[in-house]
């Protein structure tokens, strides 16, 4: 991780004296973040705040969901071959003009979206727009740097194996969504790894990189009238059209209620995740699900709180011994998503630490209280403030809400829908999602104490009701 | 931790990943070599992204068929199709069982054997008026006199105070036509024979 470094403006160092700003002044402090659209449907978000540093970067919206088996993990791939080099910078060039610089490039892949984003000083922005432009639009994409790459991938691929974690979570996609492209994981089989060709990263790109899929975003110190213009100077040549109009429309993915068990008892805990059928990006029901997963919280073994914590579920877990440690997420996908409690622990309390998370959720659904609805609405104000701490989180937010949502949905609009959450919704959007539905559950490790389906099944729901 | 030995179970899952070669070409990876010689066919390099889920579509039903189709919808429908099979499977069992149980405790009760001696059929017909048919009933003589007109009069006129166990005659029968009784004297257990002797059978 990198510190980045934000001078306050003038304004705010005079009171120095005072804690930092408060809940509401940080609502409405953050200033408007500015659409533009070019001619050819690329968007150029920016946030402009007095700092010396920016980070500005494309958020294009393909992901290994738009692969099929043959390509699976060519945008990976191609994340891989990103910095290898362009057609005016080869790799040396493109190494020597981003350090030169002071800048960090990144990229990441995910099922949804792709971004390759880059750190740097304010000043630097038009050379950094150029430099991604062409890191976008004109990779080399050599066949030698694609043959080596080859190799990297599969180390990447191998060492993957050792963080249980995605092994767990990407296998649970692949359960949960089997025969749909969202349950590719991003990575891509090692077969494509080895057999991917030039081709095949330039059918993706021109399937794919599409300006009406792409957006400019940047946060920091930038001017957003520059912006644009640096947009239209290098970004204009991006095209819109799809070969044989064929644009690629996502249909909906299934969902099945399903478990995956990867058992090896010589790893030393077990890695269990449990999950349901989530809501979209766009439904009305995230937020309600966002303040039911703060209910349900999350809990490390190194937590101090012990039986003193808020969450329930992790009260028990210290007390009980039952994990090394849970934690309630959701992944959200354009039109679906996956609602689940992801926990690591012993493999003699599995069956308990399964028991007690699955009753957390029939709380959820049932008698969840003013007071825990209270506690997460605070926690989760908290943490989605507290997450955009630098101008890379604020510049992916940008990036990702424009995608999902064609616009960059402000603080103080979250804070109003979460303000809005009671305990009578919760209930109710909990139980429409989680009572009684099947259930998919990925398990790696010393897994034998996983109960069976059936059971897990059985506990979605209580008699009582 | 070996590849091959965690992921074993998937190997009839896992892709073929084509004939055995090393990953990296010449390299000093002895280990690699080892993991794909005890790999077999499925090639050095195996990691989850390489496990394929079967394909279920033979047990899926209908509405579900389709991957590109949400499960949502039709959950309820499934669902409820699940549980009216589950409960009237429910049902029909506990029907079943209560049915067993019955049968195997009603077993201790009476056979059917014993049970047809406690009933009798008698055609009432065949007897004429004023004569009097005996019947071997519960191992017991069974009388059924058709009374003549003067003997129903003669009874429904008896003094009840003169009756060691009062009862008037139109207690003892439904129909005073017809009179039933257990042919047994209650003196010492004779069985009367009917018309006979100096009080005409006495009964």
């Amino acid at each position: 991780h990198q510190v980045l470094v934000s001078f306050q403006p003038l304004l705010l160092s005079l009171r120095r004296g005072q804690a930092s700003v408060s809940y509401a002044q940080s609502l409405l402090g953050a200033p408007e973040t500015r659409l533009t659209t070019l001619s050819n449907g690329l968007r150029i978000a920016s946030e402009e705040t007095n700092q010396a540093t920016c980070t500005v970067g494309l958020w294009i919206g393909c992901g290994s969901r738009y692969e099929s088996e043959k390509n699976n993990g060519a945008g990976f791939f191609l994340e891989h071959m990103a910095f290898k080099g362009t057609k005016k910078h080869p790799q040396s060039a493109l190494e020597q003009a981003v350090e030169s610089m002071g800048a960090h490039l990144s990229a990441y892949t995910s099922r949804e979206h792709t971004a390759y984003y880059m750190k740097t000083l304010a000043k630097d922005l038009p050379k950094a727009v150029e430099l991604l432009a062409e890191v976008v639009q004109s990779s080399s994409l050599s066949e030698a740097d694609i043959e080596q790459q080859r190799s990297v991938v599969l180390r990447e691929l191998e060492e993957v194996q050792g963080s249980l974690q995605d092994v767990c979570l990407d296998v649970l996609h692949a359960t949960a969504f089997q025969g749909t492209p969202l349950g590719h994981s991003v990575l891509g089989p090692s077969a494509n790894a080895r057999t991917l060709t030039r081709n095949d990263l330039v059918e993706y790109i021109n399937s794919h990189y599409k300006a009406p899929r792409m957006v400019l975003a940047t946060a920091g110190g930038v001017n957003h009238d520059e912006l644009v213009g640096l947009a239209k100077q290098h970004f204009s040549g991006v095209s819109f059209e799809y070969e044989g109009d064929a644009v690629p429309v996502l249909s909906p993915c299934r969902f099945t209620g399903s478990e995956i068990r990867m058992r090896d008892d010589a790893l030393p805990l077990a890695h269990i995740a449990i999950a349901v059928e989530g809501a979209g990006v766009a439904s009305p029901d995230i937020v309600p699900l966002m303040v039911a997963n703060s209910i349900i919280g999350s809990y490390d073994i190194t937590f101090g709180g012990g039986k003193h914590l808020s969450s329930r579920l992790a009260r028990l877990a210290a007390e009980l011994n039952l994990c090394h440690s849970f934690q309630a997420f959701h992944s959200s996908y354009s039109d679906t998503g996956l609602l689940g409690i992801y926990f690591v622990t012993d493999k003699h309390k599995i069956e308990d630490m399964m028991h007690w998370a699955q009753n957390a959720w029939m709380n959820l659904c049932t008698t969840v209280t003013e007071s825990d609805v209270a506690r997460a609405k605070n926690a989760l104000k908290a943490s989605l403030v507290g997450q955009l701490n630098g101008t890379t989180p604020v510049c992916d937010d940008i990036g990702r809400h424009i995608l999902n949502y064609g616009r960059r949905i402000p603080l103080a609009e979250w804070d109003a829908r979460i303000e809005a959450v009671t305990p009578k919704i919760v209930r109710d959007v909990c139980s429409k999602y989680i009572y009684d539905k099947c259930p998919a559950v990925s398990a790696v490790g010393p897994i034998e104490q996983v109960p069976d389906y059936n059971r897990m099944r059985g506990a979605m729901y209580w008699l009582r009701f | 931790m070996s590849l091959p030995a965690r992921l074993g179970a998937f190997s009839p899952y896992l892709q073929a990943c084509g004939p055995l070669k090393a990953l990296l070409p010449g390299a000093g990876n002895t280990e690699v070599l080892v993991k794909s010689a005890v790999c077999g066919h499925f090639g050095a390099r195996l990691t989850h992204t390489d496990i394929k889920i079967p394909d279920f579509s033979d047990y899926r039903r209908v509405e579900v068929l389709d991957p590109k189709k949400s499960s949502q919808e039709s959950g309820d429908a499934r669902r409820a199709f699940s549980y009216l099979v589950t409960g009237s499977t429910a049902v029909v069992g506990v029907y079943a069982a209560k049915t067993v149980v019955t049968q195997f405790v009603s077993s201790m009760s009476a056979s059917a054997d014993v049970l047809a001696l406690s009933q009798i059929e008698i055609k009432l017909s065949d007897i004429p008026e004023g004569k009097n048919m005996a019947f071997k009933w519960r191992g017991k003589p069974l009388f059924v006199r058709h009374r003549t007109e003067k003997e129903i009069a003669a009874e429904q006129s008896v003094d009840l105070s003169e009756l060691r166990d009062p009862q008037h005659d139109k207690d003892r029968v439904t129909n005073p036509i017809w009179v039933i009784v257990i042919g047994v004297c209650t003196h010492l257990g004779c069985v009367p024979i009917a018309n006979a002797g100096d009080y005409g059978g006495d009964y």
